[in-house]
């Protein structure tokens, strides 16, 4: 599956952190607030419309050491932002 | 490698609290203010900036739309997180959609200040497509006749009332504030009933400014320091909070800096004309963003205003309202034309309030300010 990320989100870097701010037609609910870590801001980073989820999964393994369930995790991680609206599957 | 736990979802006081002590060391510009224009369609009678909404002048000397988004490119570039857009009337300009899209999409947290007169049906669409952190809007009174003898301009009220409606209306996170004077004092109560009925919060300022050019007209609209008290004493939050502040004041350990508050440590002030401060008040020395950049402003000008030291002579620092009056270099230079120095008013009322809220016997205990 192809992800494009969604212009209604836009990602800030501060203090080391990758925040994920919701910019358009969302609910200015500030109760809580999305921060993605190190392996987060990677793989938002490599969300680009034009990779498959698969060769995302790839490149990780080759930059980090590996982990158990990683793909599992990073499935997880996907669904996490397709939930909140930041990523949409590409057609 | 870092687990990869789905998102960290964290409580946004939580993290804002976390990023502003984290960011406290580094100097990080996280909040700011920018005035984009003086200009406005009321004509207040206390207020400390107010030109004519036809002014040409003030249009030729306030910053073009693209100055305006290069200094939002800088601010962001450094880390400016908050930001709250404000005037004037900063709806009077013809390019706020554009500046307000811009700044949205740099992924700022925008919080309008208005007096929500001019908020239409596309001004209100405009504010539900792309979100406000918040819309503040300053309400003058809760009758016609209050409101507009504060505003001087007919027909304001019923226009501020519908602005609120549509914000409303629209599900818009929206909050009621008014600055507390003689014209409106009778009506303050009336006005927070009237943000409760509309389900909002409600806050008021009863410390009018002198015009930042020390005209001191506005201070005839002051109340009287016995009424500042009488209003913090009907307000159940706010008795509560001045007096814990009264009954902590002589244990809070202050700092030794002229600017002792976040002013220059992680947050700034923009003027129409590009000018950058280090607070809304203190206007005394700015730095020219249309000559340098904000990243050389922030790291020189208000870097060397921000380690300024205190006077040793400064007798507001020895006095025990200190924490109590509110006195900083943003009310010394408005009102007496100094960095440092008692404002008189300001005394006063630290005075009775510490006389009401911890039952101090002003006339016996010496008062070293």
């Amino acid at each position: 599956m192809i992800y494009h990320k969604d212009d209604s989100f836009v990602a800030r870097r501060l203090d080391e952190e990758l925040i994920l701010i919701p910019v358009r037609n969302k609910i200015s609910d500030m109760n809580y607030i999305y921060i993605l870590n190190e392996v987060g801001a990677r793989i938002w980073e490599l969300i680009d419309g034009l990779r498959d989820a698969k060769d995302i999964v790839r490149i990780i393994q080759e930059e980090y050491e590996p982990v158990e369930d990683l793909e599992a995790d990073l499935l997880e991680f996907i669904a996490d932002l397709e939930k909140i609206g930041a990523i949409r599957p590409s057609a | 490698m870092d687990c990869l736990h789905g998102i960290d979802e964290i409580r946004y006081s939580d993290w804002r609290d976390s990023l502003y002590t984290r960011a406290l060391s580094r100097r990080i510009p996280l909040s700011g203010g920018i005035e984009l224009t003086f200009r406005c369609n009321n004509n207040c009678v206390h207020c400390y900036c107010n030109l004519p909404a036809s002014d040409r002048n003030e249009m030729v000397r306030e910053m073009d739309t693209e100055t305006i988004k290069k200094t939002i490119d800088s601010i962001v570039e450094e880390g400016c997180l908050w930001l709250f857009i404000t005037g004037g009337e900063p709806l009077l300009r013809r390019d706020f959609n554009d500046i307000w899209v811009y700044a949205k999409k740099k992924g700022l947290f925008l919080t309008l200040f208005t007096n929500g007169t001019l908020i239409d049906e596309e001004i209100a669409d405009l504010l539900h497509e792309w979100r406000p952190f918040s819309v503040e809007i300053t309400l003058y009174g809760a009758t016609e006749k209050t409101y507009e003898s504060i505003t001087r301009q007919p027909g304001s009220f019923r226009r501020c009332i519908k602005g609120i409606e549509r914000l409303i209306e629209r599900g818009i996170f929206l909050k009621l504030k008014t600055m507390a004077m003689k014209e409106n004092f009778s009506e303050i109560g009336h006005m927070k009933e009237m943000a409760e009925r509309w389900g909002v919060s409600f806050r008021f300022d009863p410390l009018i400014n002198s015009r930042l050019n020390m005209d001191r007209s506005p201070l005839s609209q002051r109340l009287r320091p016995e009424d500042v008290v009488v209003l913090d004493m009907i307000d159940e939050e706010r008795r509560d909070a001045w007096k814990d502040l009264c009954m902590r004041a002589e244990e809070i350990k202050g700092s030794e800096l002229l600017y002792d508050c976040g002013a220059g440590a992680n947050s700034f002030h923009i003027d129409p004309y590009g000018n950058l401060y280090i607070c809304i008040m203190a206007r005394k020395e700015g730095y020219n963003l249309r000559k340098g950049s904000f990243k050389d402003g922030w790291n020189n000008l208000i870097a060397s205003l921000k380690e300024k030291r205190a006077s040793p002579e400064n007798k507001c620092r020895t006095c025990n309202l200190y924490h109590i009056c509110g006195n900083c270099p943003g009310w010394s230079q408005s009102e007496i034309g100094v960095d440092e120095g008692p404002v008189d008013y300001l005394c006063e009322v630290a005075r009775r309030r510490a006389e009401a809220f911890i039952d101090m016997d002003f006339q016996n205990k010496e008062v070293k300010g």
